[in-house]
């Protein structure tokens, strides 16, 4: 009895340890080498860790025990504990590890972006699960919240590659606007949004007829777009606007300009608090994160991080 | 057993999805000689196009002819022309394949943009456009012994990196302007080709004069002005060949302003 008492009490622990989620936001600093560790309640950076060569991609496991790290130049994953913010451990991820995306099932699925390729691991024994081959320089990675839709950006080959989950084949490829960055789902996943760099655009495509349903070309406001998300009510679209150093902010059902929010220069990277409230925003080039309130869309902070932050995560 | 059974399912499936569907060839013709680097470029993105056909159905090859085999060369079968060769070869080029893209991926005189022909195309940039990157680089910083070009082995911004990566694999040599130009000549045809199922020589040479929007791994989207001249940027770099930084220069022009590098007017 006491033992059974003990070992439910071991699990309750374990089950606290992976919930307790530390809001935290973690950025990678792509030419520093490191990750700036944001405190979420004073938004102050509290530590700086190092784990690899030129870290982009970042991301959580479901559980919310590990942090992912793509260290591109060390062609791996790294996994830190977002407990103790050590490094537990890394694996290799094939040639050139760029971004990525965590599914529901715990999997990470990679852009390979030298081998034109995505890569599927199992990030907890480091193995590769599936292999499938896309267009020249895999950039974007989206999953769909039910976990059975992959979008895999290929920058040169200006394509959505569509891939089935759990079967990862490709079931459609559309054709883009020049350069695919990034994409997003929607909450059911019958819709996404792609950004397009070079051409300047914003694609909404219905994922039921892998068909795109509206374009919006936002290249008159200098905008080379990067990272897309959706608001939380799904109302907004908020695209980090590159080097046009400003968030563009559309609605989500138009693709109609609500609103530029000027931020750091050359703006890539975009998460969303859980709760909506606020958007953190990697501005490469001034080295800073501003914090946006979504409440009225204002700049609430501006904090300075390593150089060219890149990518952006919230453990919340 | 997941991962075997993931690997098992992923390839057959995949290869399914491609294979779908009826391919249509495209063929393209390279004229010029076979060391050229250009003829590297071309390779290089008849490979890349393919990649991106195997998605949608289309099929590249290329054909290779001397410069000096122009005369009998039959057009016929020939969607576009990538002409690595001196000026008097590619004006022969563009009378013998009228109505047809004739792009120009190794000459810089600025007497052929000024022709202003119906289908001379320049990927390559003009000797004149290469003087004024060096005039504006030198208005920042005068006296500097430099050299211009459409492309640099080191360049790294717009992706260029990654382009410069597959070359180096491809041919174990570094990219350079010919090279870019004639990888640059094929990637725009295979992208409009894609974008507007075009299979017709007349429409693809209407396309890429009026409608072209691409990506060659310059940072813009290029398109060619109505001398036939690409818009592109020029990167600089020392005599000893390291690479300096881009024209237009920044702080002499705008860093958008592609236009501010040699843009003569068609002659009447």
């Amino acid at each position: 009895m006491k033992h059974l008492v003990s070992a439910v009490l071991l699990l309750w622990g374990c089950l606290q340890l992976a919930h307790g989620a530390s809001n935290r936001i973690f950025v990678t600093n792509e030419r520093s080498n490191d990750i700036s560790i944001i405190n979420g309640a004073s938004l102050e950076v509290e530590k700086t860790i190092s784990v690899g060569n030129r870290p982009r991609g970042i991301g959580i496991s479901p559980d919310g025990a590990e942090l992912y790290v793509a260290v591109s130049e060390d062609n791996a994953i790294a996994v830190v504990s977002l407990e103790t913010l050590e490094l537990l451990r890394t694996f290799e991820a094939g040639s050139d590890p760029e971004t990525f995306a965590v599914h529901p099932n715990g999997d990470i699925y990679i852009s390979n972006e030298d081998d034109a390729k995505a890569s599927v691991f199992d990030p907890v024994t480091g193995r590769q699960l599936a292999e499938i081959p896309v267009g020249l320089e895999p950039e974007g990675v989206a999953i769909s919240p039910d976990g059975k839709q992959v979008i895999i950006t290929s920058e040169s080959t200006n394509m959505l590659h569509v891939i089935r989950v759990p079967e990862h084949d490709i079931v459609a490829n559309i054709l883009v606007g020049a350069r695919p960055r990034a994409a997003v789902f929607n909450n059911s996943g019958a819709l996404a949004y792609a950004t397009s760099e070079i051409s300047g655009e914003v694609k909404k495509i219905d994922m039921e007829k892998h068909a795109i349903i509206a374009t919006k070309k936002i290249a008159d406001e200098k905008a080379k777009p990067k990272d897309v998300i959706l608001s939380k009510d799904e109302s907004k679209l908020y695209v980090a606007g590159g080097r046009a150093n400003q968030i563009i902010i559309l609605r989500a059902d138009t693709l109609a300009l609500l609103k530029k929010v000027p931020v750091g220069k050359r703006v890539w990277g975009l998460a969303m608090s859980k709760d909506g409230k606020r958007v953190f925003t990697t501005n490469g080039v001034s080295g800073t994160v501003s914090v946006i309130a979504t409440e009225n869309d204002q700049v609430i902070k501006t904090i300075k991080v390593g150089k060219f932050p890149w990518g952006v995560v919230i453990d919340d | 057993m997941k991962t075997f059974l993931a690997t098992a399912l992923t390839l057959p499936l995949f290869l399914g999805a491609a294979g779908a569907g009826a391919e249509t060839a495209i063929r393209l013709a390279f004229i010029g000689a076979e060391a050229d680097s250009a003829y590297n470029g071309v390779l290089q993105g008849v490979k890349e196009a393919n990649l991106q056909g195997r998605f949608l159905g289309w099929n590249y090859s290329l054909s290779r002819f001397a410069a000096a085999d122009l005369e009998g060369l039959d057009p016929g079968p020939f969607m576009a022309f990538i002409v690595a060769a001196d000026a008097e070869a590619l004006r022969r080029a563009g009378r013998r394949f009228s109505g047809r893209a004739v792009l120009n991926v190794g000459a810089g005189d600025d007497a052929l943009r000024q022709a202003c022909s119906q289908n001379l195309l320049h990927v390559i940039p003009s000797d004149r456009m290469l003087e004024d990157a060096k005039g504006q680089w030198r208005q920042k910083s005068p006296g500097a012994e430099i050299k211009a070009s459409g492309w640099h082995p080191d360049f790294v911004k717009f992706a260029a990196r990654d382009l410069n990566k597959r070359f180096r694999k491809a041919f174990s040599q570094p990219m350079d302007q010919r090279a870019w130009a004639g990888w640059a000549a094929v990637k725009m045809i295979s992208d409009s080709i894609a974008r507007k199922n075009l299979t017709d020589p007349a429409a693809l040479l209407r396309h890429l004069k009026t409608d072209l929007s691409f990506d060659g791994q310059k940072g813009l989207d290029l398109n060619f002005r109505d001398t036939g001249q690409l818009r592109q940027l020029v990167l600089i770099a020392s005599a000893a060949g390291e690479l300096l930084g881009e024209a237009p220069v920044r702080g002499v022009a705008r860093p958008d302003d592609v236009d501010s590098l040699g843009r003569p007017s068609c002659k009447p």
